[in-house]
């Protein structure tokens, strides 16, 4: 049989492109945004994601991390003396003010006071030990490099945090949050820049001997109950928590969804027109085709066959456009996040547009009427 | 050769409507057409010619009349029968060549036959014969881009012929051809009526063709007004099958 779908395409493929980058155009929003939404909602739960803890403890129906209430030392206890636990540290939350050295007014900072050896967990991916030793120093503060310009301060100076001096002793990446600034301290800095506010920590981490025992050391650590005083959640249930809480809580997820159907649309519109002329502009071959017996079923297959070749040549035109998009994002401290669902959603969409538009195209042969021909 | 009669129609009439003005095109007309013949439908434009040949060809539905095919009640076939009557009976050539662009001269004659469900040999074979049979054997890896109009016209008279049919259907053939191409494709469909005893009716108002048809049906408002029979030689020596 002779590949007339295919041969058209190579042979025409200036008629093809603009459905090829509609498709490709419609694959890269899809993906970038979504990519976007969870790269900026994730950084909702870098504190879990940064760590190098598979069990988190904390208050009892907390729905973000950012919830969190103190809880009592003895869950220190329980974790501790679980043989599959190896390492247990506790995870100071304080809410902070900020003032620096230039006045740039009052700014809204989380304090995070972490266990300052080299070995601990909390924000072990951000940190490096050498860095994170020293915030042992009494007042030693460590921050995001992109969050500088919003304190208003550079490496090596001071500021005012909860009306106390602190030192900025350096600089990571990653550690960028949603609402506000991180600011990372020891945990005897935490307490110190406490003033007034339950001394207890809000969370204890806990590393275990087989990470991948994680979900059922979780739900034997839990207490369980009504009554209980804290609750023991695996790290990444903890992070789905605080991810879907943002997501859906502010309204971003519904906006997600709203998008892509927008996208979906702007991208059948142009695929399927794009298709539609390029079957108007051989409509008197297709006629010829169907005098000389081919069925219409069989033109559309033809039809429907340039429109897959359109959706697998758009598709990689999208991935190859996302990936240049997300790179450069990515090494210009957008938060951008992609996951295999997310990648496997977006291509089944354009897939979706393709086939749609394809349809639509279609319908343009009932205009390969050969008795026109002859008219 | 076959001289049977491959087609009849009876009281065939036809009209057209645009807004609220209906003509009538062909009235009440009944005609016969033979196998192994050339015959021309020829009139000036207006007159009919283009809407017999359709309708007798199984594209355009009468308004009144039988079509009897190949012994076939063309009109009483239901859509699908009708298209597997074309696809296995009928070729057609009409005024614009129609061929893919994309496609090179033996892929523009290979294409219809893969409808019928021919191997890939079978239908490379037949092909290459239909295009060494227009004299085309030496241009057939050229896209329509690459051929002149005479040779277009006879790839698409290739591509009819290709599947064997025994009816051929021709609409003004010669009417976009200068009148060296011209002579060459209607000595082409000549050699095919006498060579394969197919029926090969050709709609034309281009007079150079009427010295060329076994019979001429001269047609004017929608009926035929003279049927002349034109004797000729029963086959040139090099149109011998």
């Amino acid at each position: 049989m002779v590949a007339l779908a295919r041969k058209t395409l190579v042979y025409e493929w200036r008629r093809y492109l603009p459905a090829t980058l509609a498709v490709a155009f419609s694959g890269m929003l899809l993906l970038v945004q979504l990519a976007l939404v969870f790269g900026i909602f994730d950084s909702a739960a870098v504190y879990i994601n940064a760590s190098r803890a598979q069990i988190w403890a904390g208050y009892p129906g907390t729905q973000s991390i950012d919830l969190g209430r103190s809880i009592p030392r003895d869950a220190e206890m329980r974790l501790l003396l679980d043989p599959a636990v190896a390492q247990v540290e506790p995870f100071q939350w304080v809410n902070g003010d900020w003032r620096g050295i230039r006045a740039l007014g009052s700014v809204s900072v989380f304090i995070s006071g972490i266990n300052p050896a080299a070995d601990g967990m909390a924000f072990a991916r951000a940190i490096p030990p050498a860095l994170r030793v020293r915030l042992d120093e009494p007042g030693a503060i460590i921050v995001d490099r992109a969050d500088l310009p919003k304190l208003g301060i550079a490496v090596g100076q001071s500021g005012i945090l909860n009306g106390q001096r602190v030192y900025l002793i350096g600089t990571t990446r990653g550690l960028r949050a949603l609402g506000g600034v991180n600011i990372v301290t020891s945990l005897a800095t935490a307490r110190q820049l406490n003033v007034g506010g339950d001394p207890r920590p809000a969370y204890y981490l806990a590393r275990l001997r087989h990470p991948d025992q994680a979900q059922a050391v979780a739900a034997r650590l839990d207490p369980h109950g009504v009554h209980r005083r804290y609750a023991v959640w695996t790290a990444a249930e903890l992070a789905g928590r605080t991810v879907y809480y943002w997501l859906f809580q502010t309204g971003a997820g519904l906006g997600v969804v709203f998008m892509s159907f927008v996208v979906f649309l702007v991208g059948t519109v142009i695929t399927s027109q794009t298709l539609m002329g390029a079957v108007a502009g051989s409509i008197s071959e297709y006629a010829t085709l169907n005098a000389l017996g081919a069925s219409h079923r069989a033109l559309g297959r033809v039809v429907m066959e340039q429109a897959g070749w359109v959706g697998v040549a758009g598709l990689a035109g999208g991935g190859l456009l996302s990936s240049l998009v997300l790179a450069l994002a990515a090494s210009q401290d957008v938060p951008v996040s992609i996951s295999v669902p997310g990648i496997v959603a977006c291509a089944l969409l354009v897939l979706a547009i393709t086939l749609l538009s394809g349809l639509l195209a279609v319908r343009t042969l009932r205009d390969a009427d050969p008795a026109r021909l002859l008219r | 050769m076959s001289t049977a009669v491959a087609i009849r129609g009876w009281e065939i009439a036809k009209g057209f409507t645009v807004g609220k003005v209906t003509t009538r095109v062909l009235e009440a007309l009944s005609v016969e057409v033979l196998s192994g013949e050339l015959t021309l439908l020829s009139g000036p434009s207006g007159c009919g010619k283009s809407t017999l040949l359709a309708i007798l060809s199984g594209l355009e539905r009468p308004d009144g009349g039988t079509v009897e095919a190949l012994g076939e009640p063309v009109w009483k076939l239901d859509r699908k029968a009708l298209q597997r009557f074309r696809l296995r009976h009928v070729g057609f050539v009409f005024q614009g060549f129609n061929l893919f662009p994309a496609l090179d001269a033996v892929e523009q004659v290979e294409l219809p036959l893969g409808y019928l469900g021919l191997g890939p040999g079978e239908t490379r074979r037949r092909a290459e014969a239909a295009l060494d049979e227009v004299g085309l054997a030496h241009r057939r890896y050229m896209r329509p881009a690459e051929l002149s109009g005479g040779e277009k016209q006879r790839v698409a008279i290739a591509r009819a012929l290709a599947k064997r049919p025994q009816l051929l259907f021709a609409d003004e053939p010669t009417s976009a051809l200068d009148s060296v191409s011209g002579q060459t494709v209607i000595d082409i469909l000549h050699r095919a009526a006498r060579a394969h005893g197919t029926m090969v009716l050709c709609a034309s108002h281009d007079p150079r063709l009427i010295a060329h048809a076994d019979r001429v049906l001269r047609m004017e408002d929608g009926r035929v007004l003279a049927d002349e029979h034109h004797p000729h030689p029963p086959s040139k020596p090099d149109a011998a099958p």
